[in-house]
């Protein structure tokens, strides 16, 4: 764990820019300009709720989003996601499978370097991953690596990662922010970087500061000298300070409040489709839910287009029932729609004549989530169905209980299809809310995960999807829009569907424009 | 007698305070889910919750824990915070001076002119100006300190002037009063607060005091009315005036909670709301024994300054 003098550590380090950067306060500028082309200096100041005294600057071990937005700018993975989800190269200049897709190569970017100068080489790789996969300490990634027997540096830039199974999906688990590349002498206390940025002092829940490293291999951003990334506990108190200027952007805004803060002539809304989805879990092994008609007409009675409205005053788009809307292979069924009769006509075939009681267990673990209970309570009951909302506070819901839930409601990000499976529909699944537990479909995914090209795996994984379009226990009604509020002169945001905010945290990409 | 009554005071105080620690430590291991589930969230498999609880030590049970807290108190050890890792007192020593200077800037300002505008308001007692204040004070009391607070934002910071910051920003390691422009508003909500009672209080004895025999034997002996309101009135009136100051003070130990929330400002109320949050008992308790000494020794203060302004108590001690 850490020391008592990290604080004091780090403190030493600080200068002077840093306490002028961020009290440029209080009075706003009101100008309509644009940010223009990009300019180099300055800092960024960027707002997130959420984050406490656990907050981490450790590569591997993110959970929150302040956390995440660290995790991206002070470290840099083998590989990641474009705007647009697409796998890209980061680190590694190329990661290629072999034939069966049981060991995956990955050449190191030449001239690579962390941001004490020295290379990056296979050796800070194969200790990156046996640090992520730590049996007596395993971090947030290693559940996507159970099958990863060994990474062996065979060359001067090449690495071997070796697999007790075929796996053609290991470039999307590589790609996730949760595997940085870290020296081998690696001091989570005092950091050295392979990212955009390297780190300057951190405050937990308060405040991290962080400057642009100049050993970063990307030369095409790198405008901020530095990056503040601010803690607050509320979002009001976010938009606060952003309204008053003294923040330059913030992360995730209540939907409902979009268009008040669009209406500010100082500020630009960034808004970004993803494939984020806050969908209902339904137990497939329990009563009333383990009779497929249950769920299907659990399915029927939700009226999409209002949840979007409702839920996520428009910033979405419908769902059905399937997830992974960004993958290549993503199937192109009938969209479902509400209909009340046909779900009664199922409800009473299973044995519920007259509807019946259900109990929906909701908590404010994402925005959106309770408000979405509400309005299905509203709409089954159309159907007979009398939802009980039981509400309970985030810590419990995510306690004992968690995953053993007949009826509640949980929040992914972006992923694959395949990956996704991987992580919520099989016996092995950390996160199998809905108890989803098919041999035949099992079967289908690992035949389909061993094969790396996408192309080659279409029919495996549409077998796949429409066995859980029939019969599964999601009811996924729509993907959230994320949506962040900065002022008009922070250029270089854009769009991006990854579901992390403010362009995927991707600050390295941002400057401060002429005011 | 007088060192006897404090004396006394302060050994039911030090009962008050543990009695305080057992009701807080069992309270927290009522709250469903535990540190390392609060901590690590949605991730939290069992691997990484096992190898959590190794770290932070929660595998011992509630009671070995609760005793050598209670036994590293007694050395000045306020324990180990289980979220950051490190000692409670390094993690709440800045937010403690952070929220002291948010109160001490609050009582300075709201006693002083709290008392003055209840003076003002009792010798202009009836008058446009004393019913204007009356009626000032009684809308201002009757407002939760949140929406005072989200007032006073809305009028300087964000929507209608920009003139003063919204919320409070330092960076790492900074200390509040290096900017104190960001302390304007948050004092001020308090002040806003506090200020009311203490007006209302002061007018009530004000008036009281005034309408007194020796008062009016005081004018009639033709001693300057100054000096009759200042030397004669004003003292009588401070002893139950005291006691409003005092329960006020209390109230801003506690009260502070949502004004920090609300301004972002840190101090010991967020780290509070945090705590608890993360089932952070350490420094849960730490807290509420910080906050309940206050308590203490704010009432033994209103209470010397009580016994100091009555002749009658003042020679009995």
């Amino acid at each position: 764990m850490r020391t008592p003098n990290r604080r004091q550590a780090l403190g030493a380090g600080l200068s002077v820019s840093a306490i002028v950067g961020l009290s440029a306060c209080g009075t706003a500028t009101g100008s309509s300009l644009d940010a223009g082309k990009p300019v180099k200096g300055g800092t960024l100041r960027a707002g997130v709720t959420g984050g406490n005294a656990a907050d981490t600057i450790d590569a591997h071990i993110p959970v929150n989003s302040g956390d995440i937005a660290r995790t991206v700018n002070l470290y840099n993975c083998l590989l990641s996601r474009t705007d647009d989800y697409k796998i890209q190269p980061e680190l590694a200049e190329s990661f290629e499978p072999n034939g069966d897709a049981t060991v995956w190569t990955a050449t190191i970017r030449e001239g690579a370097k962390f941001s004490d100068g020295r290379d990056i080489t296979p050796d800070d790789v194969v200790f990156s991953f046996e640090r992520i996969n730590d049996p007596d300490d395993p971090k947030a990634a290693a559940a996507s690596f159970t099958m990863l027997d060994k990474v062996v540096a065979t060359g001067k830039r090449t690495v071997e990662f070796r697999l007790s199974e075929p796996n053609g999906l290991l470039n999307d688990s590589v790609s996730e922010y949760t595997t940085g590349i870290v020296p081998s002498d690696y001091d989570p206390k005092n950091p050295v970087c392979s990212g955009p940025f390297k780190l300057k002092s951190h405050d937990p829940g308060q405040s991290t500061v962080m400057e642009r490293n100049d050993y970063y291999w990307r030369k095409d951003g790198g405008f901020l000298d530095e990056a503040a990334i601010l803690n607050f506990n509320d979002s009001d108190a976010l938009i606060n300070a952003l309204l008053s200027s003294q923040v330059d952007a913030i992360a995730q805004i209540p939907l409902a409040l979009v268009e008040v803060i669009g209406a500010d002539e100082r500020m630009n809304i960034l808004n970004s489709k993803t494939g984020m989805w806050l969908p209902f879990t339904m137990r497939v092994d329990r009563p009333p839910f383990d009779d497929v008609k249950v769920r299907q007409a659990f399915r029927l009675v939700v009226d999409r287009d209002q949840m979007i409205e409702q839920v996520l005053s428009g910033f979405g788009t419908v769902g059905n029932d399937m997830f992974g809307p960004l993958s290549e292979n993503f199937p192109d069924f009938p969209q479902r729609k509400q209909d009340i009769p046909k779900a009664k006509k199922l409800l009473a075939e299973a044995g519920y004549p007259d509807g019946l009681e259900v109990e929906l267990v909701t908590a404010p673990i994402q925005s959106g989530v309770v408000e979405a209970a509400q309005v299905f309570a509203q709409q089954a009951a159309e159907a007979g169905i009398r939802v009980k909302i039981r509400k309970v506070d985030a810590t419990t819901f995510f306690g004992d209980e968690y995953l053993q839930w007949d009826f509640a409601q949980d929040f992914w990000y972006t992923r694959d299809f395949l990956p996704q499976c991987v992580s919520c529909s099989m016996d092995e699944s950390p996160f199998n809310e809905t108890h989803w537990d098919d041999p035949g479909f099992t079967k289908i995914v690992e035949k389909a995960r061993g094969i790396s090209d996408s192309a080659d795996r279409k029919n495996l994984e549409h077998e796949a999807q429409k066995q859980l379009y029939d019969d599964g226990g999601y009811i996924i009604w729509g993907f959230a829009n994320q949506v962040d509020a900065y002022q008009k002169y922070v250029g270089g945001l854009v769009p991006n569907a990854t579901g992390r905010p403010l362009s995927g945290w991707r600050l390295d990409r941002v400057w401060i424009g002429k005011v | 007698m007088f060192a006897k009554v404090i004396g006394r005071r302060l050994i039911l105080s030090a009962f008050i305070l543990l009695a305080v620690s057992l009701i807080v430590f069992g309270a927290t291991l009522l709250l469903p889910g535990d540190a390392a589930r609060a901590i690590l969230g949605q991730q939290a498999t069992p691997e990484r919750i096992a190898a959590l609880n190794e770290q932070l030590g929660l595998n011992q049970p509630a009671w070995q824990r609760y005793f050598s807290w209670l036994g590293g108190l007694f050395v000045g050890d306020f324990g180990t915070s289980t979220a950051s890792g490190g000692p409670v007192s390094e993690l709440l020593s800045q937010r403690v001076w952070a929220s002291f200077i948010l109160m001490a800037a609050a009582a300075v300002i709201s006693v002083p002119v709290g008392i003055g505008l209840g003076v003002y308001s009792a010798l202009h007692r009836g008058g446009r100006r004393d019913q204007a204040l009356t009626g000032i004070s009684l809308v201002l009391a009757a407002m939760p300190e949140f929406v005072i607070g989200i007032a006073l934002i809305a009028i300087f910071a964000t929507s209608v002037f920009q003139i003063l910051p919204a919320v409070t920003l330092a960076p790492p390691g900074d200390p509040v009063w290096m900017r104190p422009e960001q302390l304007i508003l948050p004092t001020l909500t308090l002040v806003l607060v506090v200020t009311p009672y203490i007006v209302r209080m002061m007018r009530a004895t004000m008036i009281e005091v005034l309408d007194s025999g020796f008062v009016e034997m005081a004018r009639l002996k033709g001693v300057p009315e100054t000096r009759v309101i200042f030397r004669h009135a004003v003292p009588h009136a401070l002893g139950p005036v005291a006691q409003v100051v005092a329960i006020q003070l209390a109230w801003l130990a506690g009260g502070v909670v949502v004004v920090e929330f609300l301004f972002r400002y840190p101090g010991l109320g967020q780290a509070l709301i945090d705590a608890v949050t993360y089932r952070d008992v350490q420094v849960v308790q730490a807290i509420s024994m910080l906050v309940a000494a206050v308590y203490v020794v704010v009432n033994l203060a209103a209470d010397i300054v009580g016994i100091l302004t009555n002749p009658k108590l003042r020679s009995a001690a």
